[in-house]
């Protein structure tokens, strides 16, 4: 299990909880006090990023991907954002 | 003439009545059984609301929270952890059409029209605030306001904390720390970087005098009436079962 968090400068906190084997995601928890409209998206986000590989760009990538096809939008914290804070929770699974 | 809205003083309620009756507001407005409204509540118990994403365990200590009889509410908002003192704290809500004139696609600018209520009517007060993006209200350098929206059916909804008088002990008693060694550092922290209407006046503002402040600084930024009225049938039921179905449920409050 890797557990991170990642302020974001001038934004909100995220904090990730994941299991990762083999470089990939098995299961994810995405929270913290940002804002993301509409909020169940968060789980259409974390649903796709189960079985992916641990690579930020394609992380990145994938959340605006599914943001976009949600029509959602955030406030306080980026794709980037979340992305940057999956791989640091990565770096700690083990 | 003034557009009217409806005001809705709602008095002190529990954690899951307070947050059911927000989202009842909202379906009902949705379905235009209601006009766009302005409420304020208060808390009785004092509660600790979460954000939407956030998770019950790591920001709530459950058992101070169950030792002091403070309940635990996750809120259809995100944003942070609030405690919301019964005696500290003002809360309050705007329901309003997502295609009124006030409600910009940008939720920042959104945030920064509808907060502009709030900061009028404190600074009727005497109280210098001042919007500080995101989403929070400053006086002195010094939060005094965070606030929260959600959208949904057509429909925004906003709410927020407006500090009377602020006791970061107990906000730290029922909030989760990291570590009990950095407790102390914490709670001076707070004493730094948050205060309230009480410590900047340096009197004892009621929570009679804050309502009428604020009513009259939303009226006037917002080019609005207030027409006090009341709950409907259809808002007072709806609320009774989103209370027990899913504000007060264990599944709701401790889903993240």
């Amino acid at each position: 299990m890797g557990r991170a968090e990642y302020k974001v400068e001038g934004g909100k906190l995220i904090k990730v909880q994941l299991t990762a084997a083999d470089g990939k995601i098995r299961r994810i928890k995405i929270t913290g006090d940002f804002f993301l409209h509409p909020e169940e998206v968060i789980e259409d986000i974390e649903n796709a990023l189960e079985g992916q590989i641990l690579d930020e760009h394609e992380l990145s990538s994938l959340i605006e991907n599914v943001m976009k096809n949600k029509q959602a939008v955030s406030l306080g914290v980026s794709p980037e954002d979340f992305a940057r804070c999956i791989i640091m929770a990565g770096e700690k699974n083990g | 003439m003034d557009e009217k809205w409806r005001l809705l003083d709602t008095g002190l309620n529990d954690a899951f009545y307070n947050m059911a009756l927000d989202e009842a507001i909202a379906i009902a407005r949705s379905k235009n059984l209601v006009p766009n409204t302005l409420r304020f509540f208060r808390w009785s118990p004092s509660a600790v609301s979460i954000g939407y994403f956030q998770s019950m365990e790591e920001e709530v200590d459950i058992k101070a929270c169950d030792d002091l009889g403070i309940n635990y509410v996750r809120r259809r908002t995100g944003g942070g952890a609030v405690y919301h003192d019964r005696e500290g704290e003002l809360t309050y809500s705007i329901i309003v059409n997502e295609d009124h004139r006030l409600i910009s696609r940008d939720f920042q600018e959104t945030y920064r029209t509808l907060c502009s209520g709030l900061v009028s009517g404190l600074r009727r007060l005497g109280v210098p605030a001042e919007f500080k993006p995101i989403n929070d209200i400053v006086a002195q350098g010094k939060k005094i306001s965070g606030n929260a929206q959600t959208r949904g059916m057509n429909v925004v909804h906003q709410h927020g904390t407006i500090l009377r008088k602020v006791n970061p002990t107990l906000m730290f008693k029922v909030l989760k720390v990291p570590s009990e060694k950095i407790r102390d550092k914490l709670i001076r922290s707070v004493e730094e970087r948050v205060t309230s209407i009480n410590t900047v006046l340096g009197r004892e503002v009621s929570f009679k005098e804050l309502t009428d402040a604020l009513i009259n600084g939303f009226e006037d930024s917002f080019g609005i009436e207030l027409a006090p009225g009341s709950i409907t049938d259809f808002e007072e039921e709806l609320a009774q079962r989103l209370k027990v179905e899913k504000y007060a449920s264990r599944e709701w409050n401790f889903r993240r």
